[in-house]
């Protein structure tokens, strides 16, 4: 009992240290891609530091809405962390709380809190980027909904420790069509939801083609360093569930041994390593798409896992 | 619910995916805007043809169902590219945008329901397959013929149409690998050259086409018009 | 044996035209060898009224009666057109230009090669590559003026048709699945109608479907037809009488020959579609008939609306329903492709298929003119003529098999299409003739096959000679089981 509190502890100790690092070296690699040095991997850290020893400049003319969105941003994935399997390949303490349906819901609030924060700030940027993003996910919603139901048709579960064995017993199942498609579905889900080319650049400077970071123009200090904390920690947690649930099922420790859990910290970092890799091939490869383009990036991830849905219905 | 893992091999498996990645290569016909990327996925699509053949073939020890597999490989994947490719000439291709008488998301909507049309067309027949590949092949197979007709009514330019009758045809054959396996290699091979003849015939009209008309929008031809 | 030889003749008949001398050697190669193929074909179709089926192959390569009566009409109708080219050809098409004839025999002898071989494939998936053979022969023929109209039909024709073929294709694999539920027999026919009843209904209803759909489009059934105008209108007129019956009668032919299959598991599944279709383009044909400005494209909706008529006699069921069916397709091929040459010499006497701007035609080319006449009223069914006989018998047998609707549906669309193309005739043939309207006039070749064609359907009108008859009687019992 004492032992799954603390492996739940270590997790999120996890995603807070790492989830920067994994920023830094996303940045480092498609700049090396593009034939240049590149600025250190441990840059975000230096980020973060430097942001933290800021002077804050808060609107007089923003609510309290403001005030709060970044602490909701920086603490809603370190919530999902308690739910979903990151080092350990059995449920721990707190993952009695929620499903994947229910960590989906979580991010979606600091999602939610941010884009009202970017409105309410009356910065003209603001809004524009929070209306995208809306788009966006108003988009990706239904597609979501049908990767959890696909999902959770297969393995009979939303639960994400359930669903990750259902793949590799037997190891014939890792090759079902359905789950392939899945994969690829949830793939372009992570691209559009984490901002990621070819839906949104996450290194333009340019203001009126921004989508995801103008949200947080506004931000200065300590508040600007949790808002890119909890947005380094997203993306951390969602490839956590598309790497641990979907793709590589293995590599989590099976034993409630502590040399175990520890073992699979380097083991999940690998495995991130190796889809940034993928992810940095994607975004040197292809260009931003046109602002009305990326309903048809969406529309091809609802038909794919439409497809593996489809598959899954022949399949009985 | 548990129950299929164990009577699925994983052939059946490696049959079933390509079976997904067929009809999502059919979706993608649909979504596609370019020629030249419609072309490869085209090739795309033939590959995934012959590798469903070849997994039924290798299942089944049929040398002959392998024999098709080269085929297919042969003929659609290598010869047909190939020879679409040449038809017109590379303005064609270079041009982005394919026009297209729906629009792209609501095409993608439309394929869905064809999808959906066929599972539940195809469903009363399954009852009767003796093999658990039949299961995915023919609705599958069925789907691909289905969106490839679509594919061809909403497009106005020669290659897409004709591209989107191969695929018609992969969908037909992907269906036929699992429920007619044994039909006589003569006639398979008589099949491939037709769409092989069909291929070179269209392309040659479209020269033609392209010569006299000067364009390739076929759509846009409509001297001929019932009054 | 026959049959081979046909099949070679046809092929040698295609390559020997190329042969690049003059202009007179391939037309003179092309009427030996469907004169030769004809002769033939009758020898095929006296065999088959004694000894049933005509062997060549076991399993490949055989014809039965109504296999013979196909083939009889295509060698028929390829003997005629091939003499009617002579002249049409050389004076109309390929005006002295010794390559585009040659092109076009060599074509013609492809188009003819395929059409051949339908009737004589038992195995199914082979009839299922000569459809489509017969699609990529005649393709070229369509365009053969080259003009951009031409071009567009010629594109939406083989699109569609290639379309439909694919559907038939799968419809054609289901089928064999079909047959490898109950055993391994061969693919042809006569084995399918044997097993049929061990077939479970619904793959066969569902590979029925997928062939009507896709060989309706071939054979240019409401509402996949819009190709079929466009082809008619743009292809020379001996083409046209050609296409009439490859395209539409052979194929045909192979939709029906589904129907003793279906009947086996599935009751009368094959006959109600049949009747709907049928009705469905009989009524569509017949009302677009009337609003048609172009000769050719009349002629074009008027095949339609009689494919409609075989479809929904052979719907109706019964022996005399079948006899009636397997008559008007003999009536219908004759009668079309006289029409054509009809429609052929008139455009060669105005040089104008629009049939508003012709007018007086009695006065300016009597030959043409009367010959119009006697199409029009053999093709809308009056009296003396064929088809007259063979819709006749077709109504009788739907009213005493009690199909009262259908019968009187039929009955209305035909009176329709009747007055419709009689009207466009009747305007064209008399009437003022427009002053300086110059046409070439008409070769001895076209007099020729139009008297050739002309002949049997005034004679089937009023007799049926006995082994005709026969093999009639015998061709349609296969369409019932």
């Amino acid at each position: 009992m004492v032992d799954r509190i603390v492996f739940n502890i270590i997790q999120v100790l996890v995603v807070m240290t790492f989830a920067p690092l994994i920023k830094g070296v996303l940045n480092k690699l498609k700049e090396i891609i593009q034939s240049k040095r590149g600025p250190s991997i441990f840059q975000p850290y230096r980020d973060l530091w430097k942001l933290f020893h800021k002077d804050e400049v808060v609107s007089e003319q923003s609510s309290w809405i403001f005030r709060v969105t970044p602490y909701i941003v920086f603490v809603t994935p370190i919530f999902v962390t308690l739910l979903i399997p990151v080092l350990t390949g059995y449920p721990l303490f707190f993952a009695f709380m929620g499903d994947m349906l229910g960590g989906g819901f979580i991010l979606a609030l600091g999602g939610f809190f941010a884009t009202l924060a970017a409105v309410d700030t009356a910065n003209p940027y603001g809004p524009v980027g929070a209306s995208r993003t809306r788009m966006v996910g108003f988009l990706a919603e239904p597609v979501f909904m049908i990767v959890f139901f696909t999902v959770s048709f297969i393995a009979g579960s939303t639960i994400p420790y359930i669903v990750q064995k259902q793949w590799v017993t037997p190891l014939a199942n890792f090759f079902d069509p359905s789950h392939i498609l899945l994969m690829l579905a949830f793939l372009m889900l992570i691209i559009a939801e984490s901002g990621r080319i070819p839906v949104d650049n996450p290194s333009g400077h340019f203001e009126l083609a921004m989508i995801d970071e103008s949200k947080g123009l506004e931000y200065s200090g300590r508040a600007a360093a949790l808002m890119k904390w909890g947005g380094a920690m997203k993306f951390f947690v969602l490839l956590c569930i598309f790497l641990n649930v979907l793709v590589t099922p293995w590599g989590l420790a099976q034993t409630e041994a502590l040399s175990d859990v520890l073992l699979a910290i380097p083991l999940i970092l690998v495995k991130m390593f190796g889809f940034i890799l993928v992810l940095v091939v994607i975004e040197s490869s292809l260009a931003k798409l046109r602002l009305f383009r990326i309903t048809e990036f969406l529309g091809a991830a609802f038909i794919t896992s439409m497809a593996a849905m489809i598959t899954r219905l022949l399949e009985m | 619910m548990l129950d299929h893992n164990t009577t699925l091999s994983i052939f059946a498996k490696l049959d079933a995916l390509a079976g997904g990645l067929f009809l999502l290569s059919a979706f993608g016909m649909v979504a596609m805007r370019q020629v030249l990327a419609y072309l490869n996925l085209f090739a795309l699509q033939s590959v995934l043809l012959a590798s469903s053949a070849f997994v039924l073939g290798y299942q089944y020890e049929s040398n002959h169902l392998i024999a098709v597999a080269g085929i297919t490989l042969v003929v659609k994947a290598v010869l047909i590219t190939w020879l679409l490719r040449r038809t017109i000439d590379r303005e064609v291709y270079a041009r982005r945008e394919i026009s297209q008488a729906l629009n792209i998301p609501s095409s993608l909507l439309i394929a869905m329901v064809l999808t959906i049309i066929v599972y539940f067309v195809s469903s009363p027949l399954l009852s009767f397959a003796s093999d658990p590949t039949i299961k995915f092949n023919l609705p599958i197979g069925m789907a691909g013929l289905l969106i490839g007709a679509y594919v061809v009514t909403v497009r106005r330019e020669a290659v897409p149409q004709v591209i989107g009758i191969l695929s018609m045809e992969n969908g037909a054959f992907f269906a036929g690998i699992s429920i007619a396996s044994s039909l006589p290699l003569i006639a398979e091979l008589a099949a491939a050259f037709d769409v092989l003849i069909i291929a070179l015939v269209m392309g040659l009209l479209t020269r033609r086409i392209h010569e006299r008309v000067g364009t390739t929008a076929v759509g846009k031809m409509v001297s001929l018009r019932e009054e | 044996m026959e049959l081979i030889i046909i099949l070679v003749i046809a092929l040698l008949a295609a390559g020997l035209s190329l042969i690049p001398v003059g202009k007179k050697l391939a037309p003179a190669i092309t009427n030996i060898g469907t004169l030769a193929i004809f002769l033939l074909s009758l020898r095929v179709a006296f065999v088959a009224i004694k000894s049933a089926e005509v062997v060549a192959l076991k399993n490949w390569v055989a014809c039965d009666s109504l296999g013979a009566i196909i083939l009889l009409l295509v060698a028929f109708v390829g003997l005629t057109a091939s003499i009617f080219s002579w002249g049409y050809v050389e004076k109309r098409v390929a005006v002295n230009n010794p390559y585009k004839i040659r092109r076009y025999y060599a074509l013609y002898n492809l188009f003819l090669f395929s059409m051949l071989a339908i009737p004589m494939l038992s195995n199914i998936a082979l009839v299922w590559i000569a459809v489509g053979l017969t699609t990529v022969s005649s393709v070229f023929l369509v365009a053969f003026d080259n003009t951009s109209e031409s071009l567009e039909a010629a594109w939406k024709y083989i699109i569609l048709t290639s379309m439909g073929a694919a559907f038939a294709l799968l419809g054609v694999l289901i089928l064999y699945w079909g047959l490898n539920t109950v055993g391994h027999g061969p693919f042809t026919w006569a084995e399918l109608v044997k097993l049929s009843p061990g077939i479970p209904g619904d793959i066969l209803k569902t590979a029925f479907i997928f062939i009507l759909i896709g060989l309706g489009t071939k054979a240019g059934l409401v509402p996949f037809h819009t190709w079929l105008p466009d082809a008619y209108s743009q292809a020379p007129a001996p083409v046209c009488a050609l296409l009439s019956i490859a395209e539409s009668t052979t194929v045909l032919y192979v939709i029906l020959r589904m129907q003793p299959i279906l009947q086996g598991a599935a009751g009368n599944y094959a006959g109600v579609w049949f009747i709907v279709f049928g009705l469905i383009s009989v009524g569509v044909a017949a009302f677009l008939i009337i609003q048609v400005k172009d000769l050719k494209r009349l002629f074009a909706f008027s095949t339609i609306e009689h494919m409609g008529i075989i479809l929904v006699a052979a719907g109706i069921g019964g022996p005399a329903a079948w006899y009636a069916a397997t008559l008007q397709i003999v009536s219908h091929a004759l009668a079309k492709s006289f029409a054509f040459f009809a429609t052929g010499s008139s455009l060669m006497a105005t040089g104008n298929q629009d049939i508003a701007s012709v007018r007086g035609l009695i006065r300016t080319s009597p030959v043409s003119a009367v010959s119009l006449a006697v199409a029009g009223l053999a093709i809308a069914g009056a009296p003396p003529f064929a088809v007259f006989l063979s819709e006749f018998s077709i109504l009788k047998a739907g009213l005493t098999s009690g199909q009262y609707i259908a019968s009187g549906l039929l009955a209305f669309f035909i009176v329709i299409a009747f007055w419709g193309v009689m009207y466009h005739i009747n305007r064209m043939v008399f009437g003022r003739p427009e002053p300086g309207s110059k046409g070439i006039p008409l070769r001895a070749s076209n007099i020729t096959a139009l008297l050739l064609a002309g002949a049997p359907i005034v004679l089937l009108g009023l007799f049926l000679p006995g082994p005709f008859n026969k093999l009639v009687h015998l061709a349609s019992i296969l369409l019932g089981r």
